[in-house]
């Protein structure tokens, strides 16, 4: 049985591994269940931002869009929270159909966010608002209005129960380019697996699980207070990667996060 | 990666003989265009093209190393003449390949011999990459 099935989403009873650079340690997760297994394309339409809306440009300056969903050439756009499309009104955050209520705390969001067309800059900020991408120990801050730190047409994220995610989208083309939106995305029942040696053993990639790494390279307060009110962790906000010979070191410590976890 | 096929239409109803499509369309884009420009590390591959009109009409595929200067410099990497009144499709088991090294460079759509109050109408598919080959 693979980790994960044709779309990329981790298959029940497999491991997810949020990774997080800013400390050196990792979220893990056992899929206990997938939601909406065989239905996980979400065609959302247009980028939500209306004709009109204020979007900086690569010269420094701003422009407006000029219709609905629409990046005017050489813009790019703040954060952007998808709101809920029709039938959604009863979504947790009538601005975000990704934020979850720290009491889902057994619950997440896979998700891969498929942009057309392709050559549309894309970026996530983890929380809203925080640029999490830096170049050179973060004397250069980059992202969608940078040289790099984005990717086109696609980017893949988790959304962790009570963090407001923040994507942004950039049109380095002298076009006027409408943007489409697809989801597809695995709601996720989970659980935190209560050994450390598996945790171990996921960490030095002996067992398999999908990893992914979470672009956070700072630990916003914002993070930190998820991470406690929605896993009961502290610092260092996670499980710490060890090396092979400092498993015990490890264990010990796994053992005590396992002991405050929420989940 | 990046892979986009998109489709240009232009129309145009030459005073003289010779000149530019200034007034793009595509469905994928808002608004019209009379230039496209590409982000560095891009390739526009031009896979097909659609023309319509008098004979002797040429569809010319002019680039610029510098769009953004008053008076760009055009040089025709491409054409396709219309030998007889009517439509023509050539579709390219080898595309053209125009790259983009700087992001400054364009490509326009012009015509040339083309018969004075004439329609003269084209379409090309374009395929904009980072891919290599």
């Amino acid at each position: 049985m693979s980790v994960v099935d044709k779309l990329g989403l981790v298959n029940e009873n497999q491991y997810l591994a949020l990774y997080m650079p800013a400390t050196g340690s990792a979220l893990v997760f056992r899929v206990v269940s997938r939601v909406n297994k065989g239905f996980e394309v979400f065609d959302y339409g247009l980028l939500p931002i209306s004709a009109g809306a204020s979007l900086s440009t690569y010269a420094g300056t701003t422009t407006s869009a000029p219709a609905a969903g629409t990046l005017a050439p050489y813009s790019y756009t703040g954060d952007i929270q998808f709101p809920p499309v029709a039938g959604f009104d009863n979504v947790f955050d009538k601005s975000d159909i990704w934020h979850l209520s720290v009491d889902n705390r057994d619950r997440l969001f896979h998700v891969k966010v498929f942009v057309h067309p392709p050559i549309i800059r894309v970026d996530v900020r983890i929380p809203t608002g925080v640029t999490q991408t830096k170049f050179q120990a973060g004397r250069v801050v980059v992202g969608v209005g940078s040289a790099t730190g984005f990717s086109r047409g696609f980017i893949e994220t988790v959304h962790i129960p009570g963090i407001i995610y923040g994507y942004r989208f950039g049109n380095d083309t002298n076009l006027s380019l409408p943007v489409y939106i697809r989801f597809v995305y695995g709601e996720y029942i989970v659980e935190i697996p209560k050994n450390p040696e598996l945790i171990f053993s996921i960490l030095t990639r002996r067992a398999p699980s999908y990893w992914l790494t979470l672009p956070i390279t700072v630990m916003d307060p914002g993070i930190q207070s998820a991470f406690r009110d929605v896993y009961g962790l502290s610092e260092p906000w996670g499980f710490k990667l060890y090396r092979e010979d400092e498993k015990d070191r490890a264990i010990r410590e796994y053992t005590n996060i396992i002991k405050g976890l929420k989940v | 990666m990046v892979r986009w096929l998109f489709t240009v239409n232009g129309c145009a109803t030459p005073t003289g003989s010779t000149g530019d499509f200034t007034s793009l369309t595509s469905p994928h884009v808002i608004g019209s265009f009379s230039y496209i420009r590409l982000p560095k590390g891009f390739k526009a591959k031009v896979w097909a093209k659609r023309l319509v009109g008098t004979a002797g009409f040429m569809l010319v595929i002019n680039y610029t190393t510098d769009v953004t200067v008053s008076q760009p410099s055009w040089s025709a990497v491409d054409s396709e003449y219309l030998a007889s009144a009517g439509s023509l499709e050539i579709e390219k088991r080898r595309p053209v390949v125009i790259p983009f090294r700087t992001g400054i460079e364009a490509i326009k759509l012009s015509y040339s011999n083309a018969t004075a109050n004439s329609n003269i109408c084209i379409d090309v598919d374009i395929e904009v990459t980072d891919e290599d080959e």
